[in-house]
């Protein structure tokens, strides 16, 4: 069944036109890489279903509600995460903080925050640090517990591997392979080893629109035509 | 270039040619318009009594608006141009109105009492341009609230020495009250000439006992002359202030607003330009507080170095339009225009005299909830026209942010200024809207 | 009526600096200028800190707060209470009207100030100036029509403190060499306790989790699920409700007038606490407000002892305080980067 769809989406951010018509879709439990060059439009994507960058025209369906014209509040509450590019910490708040703000439902407080230290036990050590002092590495994995503890059924990853070492990269990208076994994951990544690793299918952005798609089943990193897709 | 200027000027002239003449030719009837103003008022006042007298402001009115209306200018010119909300404004205004009065006084070191009018203007306009050039070297350190918020601090610092400072009142009269000219008894009269400085025969003599002349041709009344010669500087001040904002120099001020970034970036030593524009805001902004006084003959810190007299100053910018600069001037039109329709005094015309006389006494007595028309409108309207300008005021924010002369700018663009920012703010409105931005016509 | 006098010698003022009472006394009043500078101040801060509104009709709420708990302890008859009596009625007024100001908050939001959110800062700053001019005006038209204090509105209206402040607060206490009056006390208290309120507020309630997280990151809160317009909502109504709160507080203290011009004389040494202690900081709020009571209070008593021949020598210094700061420290005392600086 189909979960997140888009449907000719156009946005504009400011006077410029950056999504031009694009069409994707995500189904239940699968995830799907999102390619492309840099200032393509991926990010954008994911800000216009977050409805931070409303798009002007398109349609965007999540389990069959159109999201277009909904506050960002009500897109989160209908079951949709951000993990986005900067991570986006709440510096000045703890960590339990940061965790707390991102469970809606209090009833479930206590268990929700059990799951997020038993996923990230480094977590449960800097419980009361500032988020803003962990290092990079231990941010992404908050990023990643905070969409994981927000009673989500999608994820949508921005770039989780930027500015990471290699061996974090590695942790990140278990954990998210362990996400995706309860949610589905719509996943922006530079990394082509790492995305084709992860996901199930993907899709190649140019210029603000999807020039190509496929399975990644028997794709490599060392495939001809998807590195020239990347290349500049 | 809107599509309409195009298919006007597209007939037997260059385009820049008629867009020249149109522009000046509109400038030309304005001025004329308001030359023959008070002539004007006192024809149709003869003619249509209080009809006239309820509608129009007086001649005394439009006295004061030309001095706050420069005042206005010259906010909007630092203000509106380079983007630096000048929320001291008021400083140079008190500057300006309180030098000529003190030197007039003989309050002032080397200056010596009785100091021709002129003179003490331009003085007061040069220490203006100092303080701005003192307060400018703390205040360009900052941007955004912190510059509003540093430059209304010292001025409110002014605004209470003046409240206070026994110096500028000698003997036993109350700071609080005011500086009034001639004010130690042996002073001679204060008798401010505009015209020629130094040249006697080139000057006129001002404020409600001047001439009653200008240059031989008779007029009548002093209060027309003064209206006509303030009125003539305040003209002079504009055309310069435009000239500026149109040379190059203006051309730094508007990228500054724009981006300041940028504007650093390709090379400009933006610090200079805003130095510039501020001291050069400020020496208008003096000139506007020396015309008040003159004519006057005194002033007080509450119309002075108060903040109100910056905030204001905001308003009117605001409705006229910030960043046209003439808008601002016609934003305090509309301002005192308020003011003085729903005014109670007297003389001044207005609507509670108008009804008075003439709708039958017993409509204005009907009892409308234990209250007669007439007592209802002492009671919630005359008198209170700041409560409905600003209400209009919160109209204008919410509706028409770009005023009133930046809406008609931009409907029959010419080269408008206002169109940057009303570009700017339709971005952002159609982008949280979700439409389409209306795309720059420039 | 300002005459420069010759000032006191040297050797008198350093008397006077040293002396235990006089010292104790600035101390103690500073705490209780600072008490209420919090008071008006704090509102402010949660305000600008989440919503990056300047809000200038701040004061105008409080001058609301004084006139509305000045008709209501003459019409209740708090002068002939007693003391409890006279004080649980000042409270129930204080409650009062922190909730008729909070809802006349929630108002000014919902219809006026949502509309602005997306326009540059500078627009907010004109739509609440509106707002404080025509407040005040309507004001003015009340206080004329309704003849309070004889119509007089730029005059100070003391007629209810002086009818309902209980003798126990306007009287001098003193132990060993420290001079104070209940009413300093009681304002100390206050500012304790709206001080405790709010910091349980944003550091104990899920709603002050939340205000934490918008002030950091307006964006990412949305994307986690919270209103964030609910909670620009629920801050302005609890700022507007202080402001009220503070003006019921002026209302009993002699140095402040129950006028219409209040609103202009508590808004700007609000800003000067809100930029010294750093735009959106409540810490800074708070250190900022204290600091400005203490210097108020050091310059107040600098004029009444007559080191200064000076009257308005506290205001004076407050907006010294204001330019001192921003030359030395830009943001304020615990001020971030980035906040305010786009206007």
């Amino acid at each position: 069944m189909t979960f997140l769809e888009l449907e000719g989406v156009n946005t504009y951010y400011g006077e410029s036109h950056i999504l031009q018509g694009v069409d994707l879709h995500v189904d239940e439990g699968e995830v799907v890489a999102l390619l492309g060059r840099n200032g393509v439009g991926k990010t954008t994507t994911i800000r216009s279903i977050m409805q931070l960058t409303p798009p002007s025209e398109g349609t965007i369906r999540f389990q069959g509600e159109e999201l277009v014209g909904k506050d960002t509040y009500e897109v989160a509450d209908a079951g949709i995460g951000w993990i986005p590019e900067e991570r986006r910490m709440f510096g000045r708040l703890s960590v339990e903080e940061n965790l707390r703000a991102s469970v809606p439902d209090t009833s479930k407080m206590d268990e929700s925050l059990e799951f997020a230290y038993d996923t990230f036990p480094i977590l449960r050590e800097r419980t009361d640090q500032r988020a803003g002092d962990l290092s990079g590495g231990q941010q992404q994995m908050l990023a990643i517990a905070r969409g994981l503890i927000g009673q989500n059924d999608l994820l949508l990853v921005d770039e989780p591997s930027e500015g990471l070492a290699p061996q974090i990269v590695a942790n990140v990208g278990e954990a998210l392979l362990e996400a995706s076994d309860s949610v589905s994951i719509l996943l922006v990544e530079q990394k082509l080893g790492l995305a084709l690793d992860l996901a199930d299918r993907y899709y190649v952005m140019d210029h603000g629109e999807i020039i190509d798609q496929g399975d990644t089943a028997g794709v490599t990193a060392e495939d001809e035509q998807l590195r020239r897709y990347l290349s500049a | 270039m809107s599509a309409e200027t195009q298919q006007v000027d597209s007939g037997r002239f260059p385009s820049w040619i008629g867009q020249y003449l149109r522009d000046h030719l509109l400038l030309a009837v304005i001025v004329v318009l308001f030359a023959v103003y008070p002539f004007l008022y006192d024809f149709l006042t003869g003619q249509f009594g209080l009809t006239a007298q309820m509608i129009l402001p007086r001649t005394r009115t439009m006295l004061t608006i030309l001095a706050l209306g420069l005042f206005a200018m010259s906010f909007d010119f630092i203000s509106g141009y380079t983007g630096y909300l000048s929320f001291g404004h008021a400083a140079f205004f008190g500057i300006g109105a309180y030098l000529v009065l003190l030197g007039h006084n003989g309050q002032l070191p080397v200056v010596p009492a009785e100091t021709s009018f002129m003179l003490l203007l331009l003085i007061g306009a040069l220490i203006a341009v100092v303080a701005a050039f003192l307060i400018g070297l703390i205040s360009f350190r900052l941007s955004g609230v912190y510059f509003a918020m540093i430059t209304l601090g010292i001025a409110e610092m002014m605004y209470v020495a003046s409240n206070n400072w026994a110096f500028l009142t000698p003997g036993e009269s109350d700071p609080t009250e005011g500086v009034a000219a001639g004010s130690p008894s042996e002073i001679g009269f204060f008798e401010p000439a505009l015209g020629v400085p130094f040249v006697e025969s080139l000057q006129v003599e001002i404020g409600p006992f001047g001439d009653e002349e200008i240059f031989g041709i008779a007029v009548g009344d002093p209060q027309i002359v003064s209206y006509l010669m303030i009125g003539a500087v305040v003209l002079l001040c504009y055309l310069t202030m435009k000239r500026i904002i149109h040379s190059p120099f203006g051309r730094v001020m508007i990228a500054i607003r724009e981006n300041e970034e940028r504007a650093k970036a390709i090379g400009y030593n933006v610090f200079y330009y805003k130095m510039g524009a501020f001291m050069i805001s400020a020496f208008f902004g003096a000139v506007a507080g020396a015309l008040f006084v003159g004519y006057e003959g005194a002033i007080d810190p509450e119309n002075s170095f108060f903040f109100l007299v910056t905030g204001f100053a905001l308003v009117a910018a605001i409705i006229g339009g910030l960043g046209t600069l003439a808008g601002p001037f016609f934003g305090y039109i509309f301002l005192e225009g308020v003011e003085e329709f729903l005014s109670r005094e007297g003389g001044g015309g207005g609507l509670q005299p108008f009804l008075e006389q003439n709708l039958p006494g017993a409509i204005l007595d009907t009892d409308i909830l234990g209250l007669t028309i007439n007592e209802a409108l002492s009671a919630f309207m005359t008198g209170h026209g700041d409560f409905y300008a600003g209400i209009i005021f919160i109209i204008f924010v919410l509706y028409v942010p770009i005023g009133m002369l930046g809406t008609l700018r931009n409907r029959y663009g010419t080269d408008s200024l206002a169109k940057y920012v009303s570009a700017g703010v339709e971005k952002r409105l159609s982008s949280s809207d979700g439409e389409t931005p209306a795309t720059g016509d420039d | 009526m300002i005459d420069v006098l010759t000032p006191l010698a040297l050797a008198e003022t350093v008397d006077l600096l040293t002396s235990p009472s006089d010292i104790t006394g600035v101390l103690i009043e500073g705490l209780a200028k600072g008490s209420l500078y919090l008071m008006i101040a704090v509102g402010l801060t949660l305000i600008f800190g989440l919503m990056d509104v300047i809000n200038f009709a701040h004061g105008a709420f409080t001058m609301y707060g004084a006139y509305i708990a000045g008709v209501a302890v003459l019409a209740l008859g708090v002068g002939s209470m007693g003391f409890v009596g006279a004080l649980g009625t000042f409270f129930i007024i204080m409650i009062a009207v922190f909730v008729l100001l909070a809802v006349l908050g929630v108002i000014f939001e919902v219809t006026l100030i949502r509309k602005l959110y997306e326009y540059p800062p500078i627009f907010m700053i004109l739509l609440t100036f509106g707002i404080t001019i025509t407040m005040e005006e309507l004001m003015r038209m009340i206080v004329e029509f309704r003849d309070i204090n004889s119509g007089q509105w730029d005059i100070g209206w003391d007629a209810p403190r002086q009818s309902s402040l209980p003798s126990e607060l306007g009287g001098t206490t003193e132990i060993g060499f420290v001079n104070f009056t209940g009413l300093q006390l009681m304002q100390i208290s206050m500012g304790v306790a709206v001080l405790a309120g709010i910091w349980a507020f944003l550091n104990k309630t899920r709603y002050g989790l939340f205000v934490r997280a918008g002030v950091e990151d307006e964006e990412m809160a949305r994307a986690l699920g919270i209103d964030i317009n609910r909670t620009f909502t629920a801050v302005f109504a609890v700022g507007s409700g202080l402001a009220g709160m503070a003006g019921v507080m002026l209302m009993w203290d002699p140095l402040w007038d129950v006028n219409v011009p209040l609103a202009l004389a508590v808004l700007l040494p609000a800003f000067v606490i809100v930029i010294v202690g750093g735009l959106g900081s409540f810490k800074g709020t708070v250190v900022a407000s204290f600091l400005v009571g203490l210097i108020d209070a050091l310059g107040t008593w600098a004029f009444q002892t007559g080191v200064i021949q000076f009257t308005d020598i506290d205001q004076l210094m407050i907006f010294a305080i204001l330019v001192v700061m921003l030359i030395l420290r830009p943001r304020g005392l615990f001020g971030v980067k980035g906040q305010g600086d786009h206007g």
